[in-house]
């Protein structure tokens, strides 16, 4: 009977992180994975002579060589991934079109507090004090992340009260409450919330401290790609796996996690069983306890959890290979929020439905990496969330005809907003939806982002609620629908959070004599 | 501390209802009813339809065509088949032996009729060939097969190819086209499709009548024959060439391509004399290379040579043989292995597997891989050739 120190079940950025983590401590950790690559959503593929990001837009906290940020520290200091980062020039582009496709607004946000308040007077003037509040807020609450970070979870009150007070003060509000208090008129109010999409819940429902350090981290440190797509960092992260002994095995399926009294003890797979008292899954929980953990083992308070969720956003995503170069199509900007700007709340139930799409965020990789592709080409690609299942009721036989009639809306919004031509261009194209993320991830309704981070299970309420969170025992899930919620750094934190824990928990059992 | 954020009228308030989040959260869990979890969503169960991990079919007829094809009609087990655009194949896990692999064939049927659950595929006998004579001889009505979903990329895109399609078929090489033909006479598909079909005699042409009927009856739907080897009334004579290309095909087109790897060599220079663009050439998957050493760049003292490979998969280890003239993946499977793979023309990554010591030989023109791939020394057995000792690892494969 082969028995591991850890089995991870999904190789996506939350699986491999947990898997890195452990492994890396000197423990025995299997890693299985039903698709043939590693990285989940985090990948790349080919259509001719072209290599598609599956689906990065961007990473924050690389930080400088002077002042490293989180997701280096971890991925490129702690697990050793030699990966080279990107740097992108401009924060965002953000064009507002009417529903009769005429351009309302057209800003582009640079990097560095002061370009960005700058540029932020320029459009909306009178927001100058506003966004010194702002960035003085953010500062605060990163100090008090990381005091409660280094706390281990155990924050003293007085201190927090003492030395965080504003912290305290917005922890349990929406960024719409945060921006209104610090009196942001109501133009800037629309600029500072382009990011909602991200995390794909309006202004009114995130919390607001995940929200500020967000904004925050990306207008101080600026935004990354790797140079080589998803796939080189999951490769990376996979290369040090292995050398850290671990050992994986690719188009396995968990179908199972078997229980000892309730207590988990190993994996069922279409390869065979394989045994361990831990078990990562980087699946999502809700498919898990519907599908692989027996009814049984699972904490009626688990079952609630996954009752009161919903998922998060479900994703579909154009990808273009044009045989033009950026500069021949006019493209100077690498990523563009088109929009109606309405109010957050009003897009969110917008993007509830199969409507006339009228809201992307479109790429152009050429922009930071004029070495993405073959020569006289460019590649780009057009993200579209929805906020519900609307794909679920498409009949499977006009699938590809929807796909393409969503495909040239969303190019044409593209055309329309920027004056760029690019569907003469088009030398590969493939669509991805909901479906394609099913396929590939096995994920909810092709919800990646995992659960909504929003009203009470904010990511800051998840945060104060790790010790009664994964209650099955021996079972801990990871990636986008853990505490920190959906996004590439947030999953590899959560990985490595996820990782902790079990180290933890294995080293306590051998204390114990378990 | 200059900074006095107040949002709520009190601020004291505030501080309270932060640290209440987590027993807000709580109550709304404990207010929420423990019901049973679905087992499914909506887009999961029709993602299932659309791309099923593996599908199960019986050989419901096998029909005669020109001598050395035979039609195959494959039918589900239940139910329906996954549905297909106009021109994809599928794979197909065959057992020899102890042999399992699998080979790629063109669904040539109606797209239509995957709601029937039916596929039509086409084989021809490859006398050389080592799953081609398997079939025409032992395959039988009533024989259970399982099949890969629908797979490939040679079909009409209305975003990207021009509403004029000329199909240049070689062969078998057909058989996309001809369910090209049946999806635009349905309507299915809203192109002019043109298929210019090389052959060496005129009755030596797979499809022929189905083809013509297909002509007939629909005006968006033509077919030019081209015959090496026999002069005759009504057909072109000769080989599929640049001016060929031209006289039909007018100003604007799309080429796509199938057929066997020395038309698409030969193909290569033609529609190079026309300066068409890229995105207007299209090709199918270029197929096994058999003659490595034919490629530009062949270590030549490595021919005939045969090495050891090591296969690790999913914590097994198996030692075998490989010879340098037969593809790793080749070798994998005599020795009795399930590997994965699909296309085996080095394009779609499903062979992708880690080259973990040791060195292959890849023709170019099958070199499919991503970036890091070669960069992390990944490479696709299906189009390498071990020119040393080598041990890989290899992911498992579930057609069987
Ligand atoms: C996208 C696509 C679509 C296609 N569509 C069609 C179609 O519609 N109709 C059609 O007729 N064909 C089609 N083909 C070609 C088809 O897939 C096969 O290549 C063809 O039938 C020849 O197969 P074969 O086994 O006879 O010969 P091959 O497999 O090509 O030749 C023998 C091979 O088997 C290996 N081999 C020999 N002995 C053994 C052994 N003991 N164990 C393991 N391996 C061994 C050899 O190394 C060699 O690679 C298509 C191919 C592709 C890629
Ligand atoms: S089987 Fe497609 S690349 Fe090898």
């Amino acid at each position: 009977m082969k028995k591991y120190d850890a089995i991870v079940v999904g190789a996506g950025n939350g699986g491999l992180s947990s898997a890195c983590r452990i492994a890396k401590a000197g423990r025995k950790v299997l890693l299985i994975e039903q698709h043939n690559l590693p990285g989940g959503v985090a990948s790349s593929f080919r259509r001719g002579r072209f290599e598609f990001e599956t689906a990065l837009h961007e990473l924050a906290a690389i930080g400088t060589p002077e002042k490293r940020g989180d997701i280096y520290k971890l991925v490129n200091e702690d697990y050793g991934v030699d990966i080279k980062w990107l740097p992108i020039p401009d924060l965002f582009r953000s064009i507002h079109m009417d529903d009769d496709g005429h351009v309302i607004r057209d800003f582009t946000m640079p990097k560095g507090r002061k370009a960005f308040t700058d540029k932020m007077e320029e459009y909306a003037p009178g927001n100058r004090e506003a966004m010194s509040k702002f960035f003085e807020l953010f500062d605060e609450c990163e100090k008090a992340l990381d005091y409660i970070g280094k706390s281990g979870g155990n924050p003293d009150s007085k201190v927090l009260r003492s030395d965080y007070p504003n912290f305290l003060k917005v922890g349990a509000y929406a960024p719409m409450d945060v921006l209104k208090a610090l009196k942001f008129t109501p133009d800037a109010i629309r600029i500072m919330g382009t990011y909602w999409s991200y995390m794909a819940v309006d202004m009114y429902r995130l919390s607001s401290i995940f929200y500020l350090m967000m904004v925050g981290s990306l207008v101080d440190g600026g935004a990354f790609i790797p140079e080589h797509t998803s796939h080189e960092m999951v490769l990376g992260l996979l290369e040090r796996f292995h050398d850290f002994s671990g050992e994986s095995w690719f188009n396995v399926k968990a179908e199972e996690i078997l229980f000892e009294g309730d207590r988990a003890c190993g994996v069922r797979t279409d390869h065979g069983t394989v045994y361990s008292d831990h078990i990562v899954w980087n699946g999502n929980p809700s498919m898990a306890m519907a599908n692989c953990i027996p009814a049984e083992v699972i904490p009626e308070r688990e079952l609630k959890l996954a009752n009161a969720r919903k998922f998060s956003a479900r994703m579909s995503v154009v990808y273009v290979g044009l045989n033009k170069t950026a500069q021949e199509l006019g493209i100077k900007d690498y990523n563009i929020f088109i929009s109606p700007g309405l109010d957050t709340a009003d897009e969110y139930k917008r993007v509830g439905k199969m409507d006339k799409i009228r809201s992307t965020a479109a790429l152009c990789y050429n922009i930071v990496n004029p070495k993405i592709g073959p020569e006289g080409t460019c590649q780009m690609s057009f993200t579209m969330a929805y906020s519900k299942d609307v794909w679920g009721d498409v009949d499977v036989d006009e699938y590809v005809d929807l796909k393409n009639e969503k495909a040239y809306e969303i190019l044409r919004l593209y055309e329309k907003a920027t004056g760029c031509t690019l569907i003469p261009y088009i030398e590969e194209i493939a669509v991805a939806t909901p479906w394609t993320f099913c396929r590939y991830n096995m994920c909810p309704e092709g919800g990646v982002y995992g659960y909504e981070a929003s009203e009470w299970d904010n990511c800051m309420a998840r945060m104060m609620s790790i010790a009664n969170d994964n209650k099955i025992k021996g079972v801990k899930f990871t990636g986008a629908s853990g505490p920190r919620g959906d996004g590439y750094s947030e999953s590899l934190i959560t990985g490595s959070m996820m990782g902790g824990m079990v180290l933890g928990e294995i080293a306590r059992e051998e204390k114990e004599g378990k | 501390m200059s900074l006095n954020i107040k949002i709520g009228m009190i601020a004291p308030l505030d501080m309270i209802k932060f640290a209440k989040m987590p027993k807000v959260r709580e109550e709304r869990i404990a207010a929420t009813p423990a019901k049973p979890l679905p087992k499914t969503y909506a887009s999961n169960a029709k993602a299932e339809i659309y791309h099923p991990r593996r599908q199960n079919v019986v050989i419901d007829a096998i029909n005669d065509n020109v001598p050395g094809v035979k039609e195959i009609v494959l039918k589900a087990k239940d139910g329906r088949l996954a549905p297909f655009r106009a021109g994809q194949y599928i794979s197909i896990g065959i057992r020899i032996g102890d042999v399992k692999t699998c080979r790629s064939y063109s669904i040539s049927s109606a797209p239509e009729l995957a709601k029937e659950g039916i596929y039509k595929i086409a084989v021809k006998e490859d006398p050389s060939g080592f799953v081609s004579p398997y079939i025409h001889k032992e395959w039988k009505v009533g024989q259970e097969l399982t099949i890969s979903s629908p797979e490939g990329f040679l079909y009409y895109e209305p975003l990207r190819d021009c509403r004029k399609v000329l199909a240049l078929a070689g062969g078998i090489g057909i058989t996309p086209f001809m369910a090209m033909a049946h999806a635009v006479a349905s309507g299915r598909e809203d192109c002019d499709l043109t298929v210019i079909f090389g052959a060496r005699t005129a009755d030596a042409i797979p499809y022929k009548n189905e083809l013509d009927e297909l002509a007939a009856a629909c005006d968006k739907v033509h077919v030019v024959y081209v015959l090496s080897d026999e002069e005759k009334e009504g057909y072109e004579h000769g080989f599929i060439s640049a001016e060929l290309i031209k006289k039909y095909g007018g100003d604007d087109y799309s080429v796509f391509m199938c057929g066997p790897q020395a038309m698409y060599k030969f193909l290569e220079c033609e529609t190079a004399k026309l300066g068409l663009d890229q995105k207007h050439v299209r090709r199918e998957l270029f197929g096994t290379i058999k003659a490595p050493w034919e490629c530009p760049g062949y270590p030549t003292d490595s021919r005939g040579k045969t090495y050891k490979c090591t296969v690790k998969q999913c914590g097994e280890v198996y030692e075998l043989e490989a010879s340098a003239d037969e593809s790793l993946l080749a070798a994998i499977e005599r020795a009795g292995i399930a590997a994965p793979s699909r296309c085996r023309s080095g394009e779609c990554g499903w062979c992708r597997s880690k080259l973990k010591s040791g060195t292959v030989y890849i023709p170019e023109v099958t070199d499919g891989r991503r970036f890091s791939d070669i960069q992390y020394g990944y490479i696709h057995p299906c189009a390498s050739f071990p020119t040393s000792d080598v041990v890989i690892d290899v992911p498992a494969e579930y057609l069987f």
